[in-house]
């Protein structure tokens, strides 16, 4: 019996600590390369997010460098949600003569995504990563962390659909009018039921944010979501068949002020201590945001995304 | 089908397997003259929306968390498991308690002083600085094993424990795979000598496996961590000391600056005498980068896997434990001095029945500089003591318990405790900054005839901000509580905090709470309203955030 301890022991002393000199910087991969293929697999990383959360910055950082070294294939979307971290300070210039964190990023998508996916309920700062998980036993709502571990295991995965985003602009149309239209097309026979959902988001907007133990004030949020285009689950792509190489196109034509009038009017009279503070939208920097996801799991199967300006 | 639903379809799972192994417990039961054992607890309450006190209502009205322990033991053999329900689970409890189960359950037996368990058990080496598996109700923590354990006497004075398995979070594990061993020799025993001086020597090994890449960093899938510990006792003197030390453990990031591969060390150090009436204890502890999560990258306690315990005194009146201190894994150096003394009856202050004193002492600061940093850019490790950093915790008191005669005893505690809010409840600098506070409590019960006893306690908190801060301090409280026993059945409580020095006075407001129990045997039931304040509430130094909340509570628990 003795000798079965003794050789427990020096089976778990020999083989379970990996003890690492540096240099601990393996390098960097380069990014893939995308000119001769038509379509890759992106992945949509859901960033729940406040601007009181003092550690919702690592996270937004770590998508940054998930960015760093994959490129174009991850996408980001901010979604500043719940009555904890992400609402607003009251205007209050006696109060508050500094300003900080007035500014309302909150949107009724975003309240309805957190709702379902119960994402700030369990603290901010979390994420999700094309979704996975929510229909396992596991835990949907990632901590930062864990993104980039996923992120590798989610690039490997088969590219099941393409989209690509068309935006244009007609001499009839408001000057911040846009014709969009999603194309998508299917790469592999499937079967099932396929949401397409299309969002407007905002990159580098300077406001406060807490991060870590300062309050600061040049903080730039990155791809904040401002509108959905669609409903907030989206709408079907295609009946329950589809075969290798169908195409679909869906359009869309909003008028970004009236959208931004809905989320001002939404933060001032329908959002839990909102201040309808919500506006200053700026055309330069936003982005259209398609995703196709499967219903039965939530997966998130294709993201893409593309500047509204066509920059 | 929603997450919800999959998860009902392997609770279902779960609830036959749980039918499978009681109807094979009353076999046994019929078949041996097997014991059997169990406890039960309900804790149900109603939450009411209460916008002064910042309490939210629950969409449920009604929350209750329960449990049932059943254990069967037979000569060698044991089997026992818990069932447990969450519908849902109270508000200060991690909303992933959600639903019912039986995440506990396990069977072991003993045979030729080889103990082997299988399933679920508790674990904790030494005191837990590089490893403690345990289930703490009040704080919603249980991160129970799942896995297999052996316990062995290799000979005289000489005991192994080892193990390998997951840890539980919620309803599921986590995925760090945790194989550990301990050893403890008592050199005393095993060599047969007689001294006065007892040693007793241990040393204990975790290491834990996660799959992971990283395109840009090196990540290490086996972390371990290892401690040594020594106990010397002799005759009053008593000796513990214990060193640990965890390897390279990087979380899983792509940022540089959150790559830290810096080791980790911890050490408690006390030195106690006792003899009758008098005894003093003086401890030191140091801890540096000693996290050791189940997860690398997850937070939460639900992950925590090893412990450091704290070095202040566990206070159990509420305005002392109204600021707790939180200890810290990753940086904190700490000192406490204990002094117990009981003024021998019939001298002057002694009286009749005799005094007894209690002086206590402890400060805890951070380290120099913060944690031990190393990465390529970055090579930080501080100074190893140094006690002008900045505080975290410090508590002076003094308590006295005295019975007066055969109808009267007090407990008197008079404390200056100074707590850095921004620091242990994670605000930005400045927002409260640090408090100073001294509290005084008086308890005082009369024996008003046989079996009928009443109980006064009064606790005053005055509290000042040491530094300017941006956010309104809560200020001074008041808080009185009645307490009338009737033994051995009844008891009924009114108690009301007044935080009346509140710097917002909308916020100068009352709890009040009115319970009554009832006892009869090992069964007990207490019903209760009235409201409670946000705050935090700690066991052994690990803390929780309790919110606000207004409404019913029922307790019931029992045991056979």
């Amino acid at each position: 019996m003795n000798r079965f301890f003794y050789i427990i022991i020096a089976t778990i002393f020999i083989s379970s600590c990996e003890v690492i000199e540096g240099p601990y910087m393996t390098g960097t991969i380069d990014p893939i390369d995308t000119t001769n293929n038509q379509y890759v697999k992106n992945i949509l990383i859901e960033d729940f997010t406040g601007h009181t959360c003092k550690n919702c910055p690592d996270a937004a950082r770590e998508l940054d460098a998930i960015h760093d070294v994959y490129g174009s294939q991850i996408i980001g979307l901010a979604i500043h949600a719940g009555q904890t971290f992400a609402r607003p300070y009251p205007i209050d210039p006696t109060g508050n003569p500094d300003e900080k964190f007035i500014y309302d990023f909150r949107t009724s998508w975003g309240e309805e995504l957190d709702g379902f996916f119960q994402v700030s309920a369990n603290g901010l700062p979390k994420g999700m990563i094309n979704r996975i998980d929510y229909s396992s036993s596991g835990d949907h709502r990632k901590d930062w962390g864990e993104w980039a571990n996923i992120v590798g295991d989610e690039l490997s995965k088969d590219v099941l659909f393409g989209i690509s985003i068309e935006i244009n602009q007609t001499p009839l149309m408001l000057s911040d009018q846009f014709d969009i239209i999603i194309n998508s097309e299917a790469l592999s026979a499937m079967s099932g039921n396929y949401k397409l959902v299309v969002c407007l988001t905002e990159n580098n907007i300077t406001n406060w944010q807490k991060d870590g133990d300062i309050d600061d004030e040049s903080y730039v949020h990155k791809h904040v979501l401002r509108s959905f285009l669609t409903p907030t689950f989206g709408e079907d792509l295609a009946a329950e068949e589809i075969n290798n190489g169908d195409n679909f196109s869906n359009g869309y034509s909003p008028v970004i002020s009236t959208l931004e009038n809905n989320n001002i009017n939404h933060s001032q009279n329908t959002l839990t201590l909102g201040n309808g503070n919500a506006g200053d939208w700026d055309l330069n920097n936003m982005y259209v945001l398609a995703y196709i996801y499967d219903e039965s799991n939530n997966e998130i199967l294709q993201v893409e995304e593309k500047s509204l300006l066509n920059k | 089908m929603n997450k919800f639903s999959t998860l009902l379809q392997n609770k279902m799972k779960n609830r036959f397997l749980t039918f499978l192994f009681l109807i094979s417990c009353c076999n046994l039961i019929a078949q041996n003259n097997g014991q059997i054992t169990g406890d039960f607890s309900l804790n149900l309450q109603s939450y009411v929306e209460d916008a002064a006190i910042n309490a939210a209502a629950a969409d449920e009205v009604v929350l209750n968390n329960a449990f049932l322990n059943l254990t069967y033991s037979s000569n060698n053999f044991i089997i026992g498991l818990r069932y447990e329900s969450y519908l849902n689970a109270l508000l200060d409890y991690d909303s992933e308690f959600r639903g019912n189960g039986v995440p506990y359950r396990y069977a072991g037996y003993t045979i030729d002083g080889l103990e082997i368990t299988a399933g679920n058990f508790y674990e904790q080496f030494g005191s837990g600085l590089i490893f403690r598996s345990y289930e703490e109700k009040g704080l919603g923590i249980d991160n129970a094993m799942d896995g297999i354990r052996l316990k062995y006497k290799i000979g005289k004075g000489i005991s192994l424990k080892s193990f390998i398995g997951k840890s539980r979070t919620f309803f599921t594990y986590a995925e760090g795979i945790f194989r550990g061993i301990d050893a403890e020799i008592d050199i005393n025993e095993t060599f047969e000598l007689e001294n006065a001086t007892k040693y007793i020597l241990g040393g204990s090994f975790i290491s834990r496996y996660e799959q992971r890449t990283n395109p840009k960093f090196i990540i290490p899938q086996n972390v371990a961590a290892y401690a040594g510990r020594l106990n010397i006792l002799n005759g009053g003197w008593n000796y513990y000391g214990e060193f640990a030390y965890k390897i390279n453990d990087p979380i899983n990031s792509l940022q540089e600056n959150q790559m830290n591969y810096a080791s980790g060390s911890a050490f408690t150090n006390s030195l106690t005498y006792s003899q009758r009436g008098f005894g003093i204890t003086a401890e030191i502890h140091r801890a540096d980068n000693m996290l050791l999560l189940s997860e690398r990258e997850r937070t939460g306690k639900a992950y925590i896997m090893n412990y450091i315990p704290t070095l202040s005194k566990p206070h159990a009146y509420t305005l002392l434990a109204i600021y707790p201190c939180a200890t810290q894994a990753m940086g904190e150096l700490g000192v406490q001095l204990d002094i117990f003394y009981k003024i021998k009856k019939g001298t002057l202050l002694g009286g009749k029945y005799g005094t007894k004193l209690n002086f206590n002492f402890s400060r805890i600061n951070g380290l120099e500089g913060g944690y031990s940093i190393l990465n390529d850019n970055q090579n930080h490790t501080p100074a190893l003591f140094d006690f002008s950093q900045e505080l975290y915790y410090s508590d002076i008191n003094i308590e006295i318990n005295k019975k007066v005669n055969k109808n009267v005893r007090y407990n008197a505690v008079i404390a200056n405790q100074t707590y850095n809010k921004d620091f242990l409840e994670g605000k930005t600098p400045g927002e409260y900054g640090v408090l100073n506070s001294t509290i005084a409590v008086l308890d005082l019960s009369y024996r008003i005839k046989k079996g009928h006893t009443i109980r006064f306690e009064t606790q005053a908190l005055f509290s000042k901000q040491l530094e300017t801060a941006s956010k309104e301090a809560e200020g001074d409280w008041l808080m009185v509580l009645a307490e009338y026993t009737i033994s051995p059945n009844w008891f009924f409580a009114i108690q009301d905090m007044y935080n009346y020095g509140n710097e917002n006075e909308s916020k100068r407001l009352h709890y009040m709470n009115l319970n009554v129990g009832f006892l009869k045997g090992s069964t007990r039931f207490e019903i209760g309203y009235g409201k409670k304040r946000e705050g935090i509430f700690c066991v052994g130094g690990v803390c929780k955030l309790v919110p606000s909340s207004n409404g019913l509570n029922l307790s019931i628990t029992t045991s056979f």
